[in-house]
This record gives structure tokens, sequence and C-alpha cells, in this order.
């Protein structure tokens, strides 16, 4: 829980060396610290409740502390302390930078052709692909929609250039993996949420939604197809913003829901990371050979700790076209000292011969106990069980939907398909393309069964896939309890 | 077959041109250090170059003595192998080799044999001392596949080759074909693959035959007659590698022309490699039928040639590019190109799989390019059948006792380029080159020979091989 001052997961946001990540870096994590500051001298009582609710139910899970949760007064005042001592200890320098940054941003608002430019400078030469339909595997047609969005022309003006330059990132993969993309845009929003004003003669609750926060989520959505923790985060964030009083000044409202915005990011991800890294970090044991697919931080995270506690063991890196998560991954296990081997998809069966435990991470987890995930982590998980090599699933329950999937072709997002026929340029592309009935598929996600995952191991402790329902009612119960007061 | 595509570094093409002018014995050592430097490499290719180097070196064999020509092709045979034990089509068309010379061997031993029975115009009385050695041969012989005789052996070979491990079988089984007026007693063959105990097996006949009254085929006779054949054997060595060329040179036709038995019409069909046997029996069902082709990229060890074959119809440098095949999308075929990593997210929607092979085993498990294993799991979990495409030449009398040491690595630099300095130096990269997959994931091979179900493959083998050939190694 102490570590819980820092909302962003790092090794989340790829490649985040380049100039326009920097950028909103700067401008976004400044103003993540920026709001405990503020909870400080204004915790609305709405918040605290909300706060008190849902620290109850997770010092519940957490054994450690035996608090009672019908203790009010610590569990109070707990929270009210953290936001003193986080501004002091971290925010402190940052915060002269911090308050700069959201005005500076909203007047750019104005000069929106400077940012324009810049960005489409930097962003990396990726044309947007018209798929014409006879390019369109059939099997997957429903997915194709529109193409993806690689600019901002056309973008409406309502759109906050945090998140325009957030959706570009996202589209070019910078901002990469559900966690990070969720993190980057509630940061992105949070922003957003500093430079609106309500209009006159309307009430925040009844315009902010429909007028401000939804072109910005359709912008979201036509850079990339929005994940499950972004639609989770939003409808959370929507109902937080429908019980603003009506009556609350504008600078009040707005300084609420960016509370709301640093709770949510710290309970249910930050700490969540946290416990979950924890838990799943305990069933490493002495000499394990560890099997990871692609790239996921919260399984970066559990060996990294367990490799704190000391303990000795072997990870074989997977990856695949075309992404290469996977290096990233590699590479950070391989800075902790971690023994690292690291092969292709084809090359799993060999991988996983040697193996004695799976990690993998979640896009999401359905209501029906299948994983759905980056594309190729099925295939880890086929070639575990008949090897009764334990499939373990780290996610948070942000991650968790109602939603159900028997296959990976009705859910998926179809990306373009040059990015498979990554070193091929020119006009040996142009072949590609011109060449009748080829058709490449770029799918991003598929559909593990339930029966090959052994365990999922959450904030609410460890579970097998059958019990995402259940966590789907603790879940209901709890924001239920949390929006009633 | 020799293409005319002519190639700067060294490969099949040169050395089938070099075969032409070099000696045989400097023809041996380029076709080694070809294996050894892979520049000939993949089943076909060496197969190939196997077949056309012995048919060189029994062409060439300087004398008249069917053992040591046998012996020859033996001991050159397990140079190769030697070479790159890998590349187990190598050994696979040097037994194909040696079980011929055998089978030559033994039916002009039997030509003989009759020729001498009925030329001799044998008299009954012939035969009468030794009706008891017919009547334990015939209740050996329907056991000829099975346990060895050894009581037989130790009845008739007192002179010491009772220790000889091929002489039990051969005599059986040679007795099988035997006409029953047959007087022979002895086999060749034994003789043949222990060339060192021939002189002493001269002595043998008169050990048994001193029952036999008038007219007694004495050994040396025999060798003596066979010797006569001499240039025969030869010849038809050379027929019957000539057949195993030209065997590897229409056995992509074979195997498409069972096509239409096994692909309906609007199937999804899933494959891998850039396979020419696959290719064409795609393309040979596309002829009549409209399905689709799911082609797995098999990145980074295949996926070059796989785009090859997909916009040319064949991988550039491919021997057989004398006669052009169209890509499969010419023929209004739909073709989508995949990743591995999306096998199992397809395969719910695919009808059949169809595999390219390396190498087949005798247990009816398969050695093909990496990722087979995870094609071949996948159909299993969504009960898809597998299909698995390979020549009888492909076909190895080995069984896989240790699958792993039939796995080749490859560059890691394709996994992760040595560009990435940092990376290479701390990560340990491993690029498997081929993957085994197990019988029970295999549903039906075809072969040129027709389809056959895994648990079958062991009396292919049977058929193509010969039993003490197995461990040439040895």
């Amino acid at each position: 829980m102490e570590r819980s001052s820092n909302p962003v997961p790092e090794g989340e946001l790829p490649k985040s060396e380049t100039t326009a990540t920097t950028m909103t870096n700067g401008t976004s994590k400044p103003s993540a610290a920026d709001g405990p500051a503020e909870e400080k001298k204004l915790s609305g009582a709405e918040l605290k409740k909300q706060q008190k609710a849902e620290k109850a139910a997770k010092r519940a899970q957490k054994k450690s502390e035996g608090a009672p949760p019908q203790a009010p007064p610590p569990v109070a005042s707990k929270p009210a302390k953290k936001a003193q001592q986080q501004p002091g200890a971290k925010g402190g320098p940052v915060k002269a930078t911090a308050k700069e940054a959201p005005k500076g941003e909203g007047k750019e608002q104005s000069t929106i052709p400077v940012r324009t430019r810049r960005l489409s400078k930097e962003a990396p030469a990726v044309k947007p692909v018209k798929a014409p339909s006879n390019k369109q595997v059939s099997l997957f047609g429903h997915l194709y929609g529109q193409p993806r969005r690689y600019g901002i022309e056309g973008a409406m003006k309502e759109v906050h250039p945090a998140i325009l330059a957030l959706g570009l990132q996202m589209s070019n993969y910078e901002v990469c993996g559900s966690t990070a993309r969720c993190v980057a845009m509630l940061l992105a929003f949070k922003s957003a949420i500093q430079s609106y004003h309500t209009p006159q003669g309307t009430a925040l609750a009844r315009h902010f939604i429909p007028h401000y926060l939804s072109p910005q989520i359709d912008y979201l959505k036509s850079c990339r197809p929005i994940s499950i923790t972004m639609g989770n985060a939003i409808r959370a964030l929507k109902d937080a913003i429908a019980n603003v009083d009506p009556s609350t000044p504008d600078d009040v409202a707005k300084r609420d829901l960016c509370t709301f915005i640093d709770i949510f990011l710290r309970e249910r991800i930050t700490a969540a990371d946290e416990l979950i890294a924890e838990t799943a970090s305990n069933k490493i044991e002495e000499d394990d050979v560890v099997v990871v697919y692609a790239k996921s931080s919260l399984v970066l995270k559990t060996l990294l700790l367990a490799k704190e506690q000391g303990k000795k063991f072997r990870v074989i890196v997977l990856d695949s076209k075309p992404l290469f998560e996977g290096k990233r991954m590699a590479m950070d296990l391989a800075n902790a000292d971690i023994p690292v081997q690291y092969s292709l998809i084809p090359a799993a069966s060999h991988a996983v011969a040697e193996a004695t435990k799976v990690f993998l991470g979640a896009h999401a987890m359905m209501a029906n106990g299948s994983l759905y995930s980056r594309v190729g982590t099925a295939i880890v998980a086929m070639l575990a069980r008949p090897r009764k090599i334990p499939v373990i699933v780290c996610a948070e329950s942000l991650k968790f939907t109602d939603r159900v999937t028997l296959d990976s072709i009705v859910n998926n997002e179809v990306g373009p398909p040059d990015e498979l026929l990554g070193g091929i340029v020119g006009a040996e592309l142009k072949r590609w393309g011109d060449t009748p009935n080829l058709q490449v598929l770029n799918i991003l996600y598929d559909n593990t069964p339930a029966d090959m995952v052994n365990m999922v191991v959450t904030e609410f402790g460890s579970l097998p896939p059958s019990s995402v329902p259940a966590v789907l009612r603790i879940l209901e119960d709890a924001s239920s309890a949390g929006v009633g007061r | 077959m020799p293409s005319a595509t002519v190639s700067l570094t060294p490969g099949l093409s040169t050395f089938q041109k070099s075969l032409k002018t070099r000696e045989v014995e400097s023809s041996i050592e380029q076709f080694i250090s070809l294996l050894k430097r892979r520049q000939i490499r993949n089943s076909r290719p060496c197969a190939l170059a196997t077949a056309e180097l012995l048919l060189k070196v029994v062409g060439e064999f300087p004398k008249r003595d069917a053992a040591k020509l046998f012996e020859r092709i033996r001991s050159v045979g397990q140079r190769l192998i030697a070479a790159q034990p890998r590349e187990m089509v190598v050994g696979n068309i040097v037994r194909r080799v040696l079980s011929l010379v055998r089978l030559i061997i033994n039916d002009l031993e039997h030509e003989d044999d009759s020729l001498d029975a009925s030329g001799a115009n044998t008299p009954a009385q012939l035969h009468s001392p030794r009706p008891k050695l017919h009547s334990t041969f015939s209740m050996i012989s329907p056991l000829k596949h099975g346990m060895q005789p050894l009581d037989s052996t130790a009845l008739h070979d007192p002179s010491g080759l009772r220790d000889l491990p091929s002489r039990p079988p051969l005599l059986t089984s040679h007795t099988s074909y035997a006409p029953t007026g047959a007087p022979t007693v002895t086999s060749l063959f034994g003789l043949f693959s222990h060339p060192t105990a021939s002189d002493s097996n001269t002595s043998t006949p008169p050990n048994y035959n001193s029952p036999s009254s008038s007219k007694p085929i004495s050994f040396a006779e025999k060798i003596f007659k066979i010797e006569e054949h001499q240039q025969d054997i030869k010849t038809d060595v050379v027929d019957g590698i000539k057949e195993i060329l030209e065997e590897l040179e229409i056995v992509d036709e074979q195997i498409a022309s069972n096509a239409l038995d096994h692909i309906h019409s609007n199937e999804i069909i899933l494959t891998h490699t850039s396979s020419l046997t696959v290719q064409k029996f795609l393309l040979t069902a596309a002829r009549k039928r409209k399905f689709t082709v799911v082609h797995v990229e098999g990145y980074p060890n295949e996926s070059d040639e796989v785009h090859d074959t997909l916009l040319n119809g064949a991988r550039t440098g491919e021997p057989t590019t004398d006669e052009r095949w169209k890509p499969l999308t010419a023929a209004g075929i739909t073709v989508i190109l995949i990743p591995d990593s999306a096998v199992f997210a397809i395969m719910s929607r695919v009808n059949k799989v169809i595999l390219a092979t390396h190498t087949v085993l005798a247990n009816g498990g398969l050695v093909a390019a990496c990722g087979a294993k995870v094609i071949a799991q996948a159909a299993k979990c969504h009960q898809t059948p597998v299909v698995v495409l390979s020549g009888v030449y492909k076909l190895s009398p080995v069984y896989p006792f240790d699958c792993e040491e039939l796995i080749e690595f490859g560059d890691a630099g394709r996994v992760a380029g040595y560009e990435e300095g940092e990376f290479v130096e701390r990560i340990a990269v491993e690029n498997p080159l081929y993957d085994y997959v197990a019988p029970e994931l295999v549903d039906l091979y075809i072969s040129n020979l027709g389809g056959h179900a895994p648990s079958y493959l062991y009396h292919v083998v049977a058929e193509h091989y010969n039993v003490e050939d197995v461990n040439l190694g040895a």
C-alpha cells in the first residue's frame, strides 16, 4: 500500500523515451500527483465514503491488517494521512511544473494547429490503410469497421490535446497493454477535466458526458478499439459524473472528479497490482522454470518481486510477431539478473517442455471463465495442459467483464495487415496489395477456454476461472454500496 | 531432373553438375562437405543428391563382386549419414539402395536355382535325401518376419557361421520363395553382408550336402554362377536407383492425385511452410474445387519462403522451377496469411490441417518445421483432422527413442538480430528449426502409395527397407 503513490505502472508505457510520450507523461503524471494535494484540502463527503467502502473491502482481503471494518476512525484517517504524505514525499518538486502544465494545455487548446504539426511529424510513418473489402478476411468481416486513425485531422474540436496525443500513441502501440491504456486514458481525462468549463444555463452532470466526454471517447475509439479496462473505467467515471450535485460549483466538481480518478487508479490498479504480485510471487518456487508470453506488467511485477524475495528461478519469454512485446519483458527481467531465455511462439512446444509453471497476463477475463488476451496466449496454455503444468493468470478485477465468449472470432480486434509484413516495404508491399485473393490476417487477441487455465490471481485472492462471476458480483456490490452512499 | 538453374553458391545444382565430371571419391567428399555446411538441406535435395551420388558410385564400381559392391554402398552410406545424421532422408535412400541390392541378389540366386532345378532336369531321387530339411523349412517360413530359427542354423551351419545375425531370417525367407524342388540350402545373403565369411562359407555345403547324391550344387559353383551375372547385378542396381530417382521426380504428382479425395468444396484448410508437395496437392484440388487456404507464416525460419510461395508459387531456387507453378491465388483460391500466434484462434473454423514434413518416423510420428507441433496440438484441441503429406522417401525406418536429438537448432540471429547487442548478450535466444509431432496428433498420412493411418506406417517401412540395414551406423 505504501508504494501506491505512483499510479502509473512504469513498465507499461512502451517506448516512453520518444518525445511525444514524454510530453504527455510530463503533463499528466504530475497532475496525478496534483490530485491528492487537492484531495487533502477538500475531501468531499461522497468521495470519502466511497473510498472508505472500498478500503474496507480491500482490508477484509488483506490478511495482515486485521482492523475490523466497523472501526471508522482509522479507516477514514488513513487515506487522508497518505494524501498528506504524498505531495510532501513525491509530488513536491514536480508540483511546480504540474501547476503550469494543465494551464498551458488549456491555452494550447485554442492553438491546436501548432500541436498538430508537431504530432504528425513525430508519429511513425504508418499510412492509414484503406482495406478494400476483398482484402478483408471474410470470417472476420464484422470486425473491420472503420480503418484505424493515424492522424488528428477531422477530430472534433472538443477533443482535448492530451487525448489527441494519447490516441496517436495508442494507434501506434506506443501506449499498449490494457492496463497502460486505461491508466493513460484516465490521466488524460484528468487534464481534459481541468480545462472543462460548464456552459451557462446547464449543469456539469448533464452537460459533461454527452458534450465533452463522449467526443473524447469517440476519438480514442477511432484510434483503436477501447479495451475492457478502459470501458470499465469509463463506466465508473460516468457514474461519478452523474452523481455530481448540479449545485456544486464548477471547480469544486472538477476537483472532486480528479480525486475520484486518482482514487480509482490507486485502488483498482496500483494497489491491486501490489496485492496480486505478492500473491502470485508466492506461487513461484525455488528452481522453477516459468514460461511467460509477450508482455504483462503484472507478470513482470510478480517475477521481479519473487526475485527480490531471493528465489532462484528461470524465465522463458515467448514472443510473437508483429509487436514483439516480449523483448521488453525479457530485457526488464534480464536487468533484474533473472536468467532469461527468449524464443518465438513456433518454438512454444520446446519451451513448455522445460517449464514448471506458466504465468499469463490478461486483457480481460470473461464471465464464462475464458481468458481474452494477446493472440498466442491460448497456444501457451494449450501446450501446458497435457503436461499438467499449472497455468496461472494474473488479472486485476478491473479486467473482469460480464461478457462471455466462446471463440476468438466473434470478439476480437483486427489490426492493419501491413504490420504483419513488417520488413516488406515499397513495391514489394504493393505487390501484396495487388495480388488478388491474397489476404493477410492480423488479429490482436485470442480466447483461451476456461479449462486451460488453472488459477486466476486477483486482488480478491486466487480463484479458479469459474469464479469470475463471483468476482463480478463482489464488484457490483461494492460499486452499488459506493454509489448508494 | 537436374535443373537448368545455375546458382553461384554451392548447392544441389552445382553438385549435380560437378557429378558428371568429377571422380567418384571427390564427389563423395564434396557431398559430405555440402551436407556438413548445410548447403544442401531439406529432404528433397538431399534425397536427389544421395540417389545420384549412389548411382555414380555403383556405375563406376570397378570390380565384379556383388559382395564388394554391397559393402561399398554401405560404407559410402555410413559416411554420408555420419556427415549429417539429421537429414534422415540420406540414410533412407542409402537403405533403399541396399535393400534393392539384397533383393536383386536374392532374385538372381533364385533364378539360378530354378534354372538349375529345371535345366538339370533334376531327378526325383535328388531330393529324396532331404525331405526332412524341407519340412523344417516350411514349418519355419510363416515366421519369416518374426523370430530367427536358431535351431535350424545350428543344424545346418556347423562351420561357425551361426553367429552371423543376418543369415537365419534370410535362409527362411529364401526358402519360402523357393520352388519346392529347389535344392538350395544356403543363402548368399549372409555372404554379402559379411564378405569376410564368404571363404569359409564355401566349405559349408559339403557339410550337409554330404548325404545328397548325384548332383550337389556346391557353393563354389554357385558363387561362380553369380560371378557370371556380375554385370547383371550392376545394371540392375543402376536401374533400381534410376527408379528411385524417377520416384523422387513424380512423388508430388502421385500424392497430388489423391487431392480430390480429401478436399471438399468450401473447405477451410490450414497449412504451413513452403512445401512444394503441399502446394501441388492444393493446386490439383483447386482445379476442380473452391476452398480457402489459411497459410501459417512460420516466422522467422520459414516466412521468407512462405511469402515467395504465396506470391510466386514456389520458393526461389527450387530445383523444379522448370515447370512454373502458379501461386494458389492465381487458381482462384483465397489464401489467408496468418502469423503463428493466431493458429489457435482460427483453428475453430478450420476443417482440415495439411502438414508438410521433414521426416516421417517408423512409429507414425514426424519431424516437421518448427510450429508443426503447435498446429497439430491446436487441431487436436478442436478435433480438426490432421493430414500429413509425405513421399515414401521421407519415411525413415528409425524409431524416435529420443525425440530431442532429432531437433536441429538454427540461427538465433533470425529471432533477435545481432544489432540488438545488449539483448543478444544478456538473453539466451533459441531458434529450433524442427518439431517432433507425436503419432497420436496425426490422423492420416498421404504418400505416393496412398493414404495410411499412422499406425500402419511400420508396414510401409517393412516393405521398403530391410531390417538389417536399419542400424547402418553400427
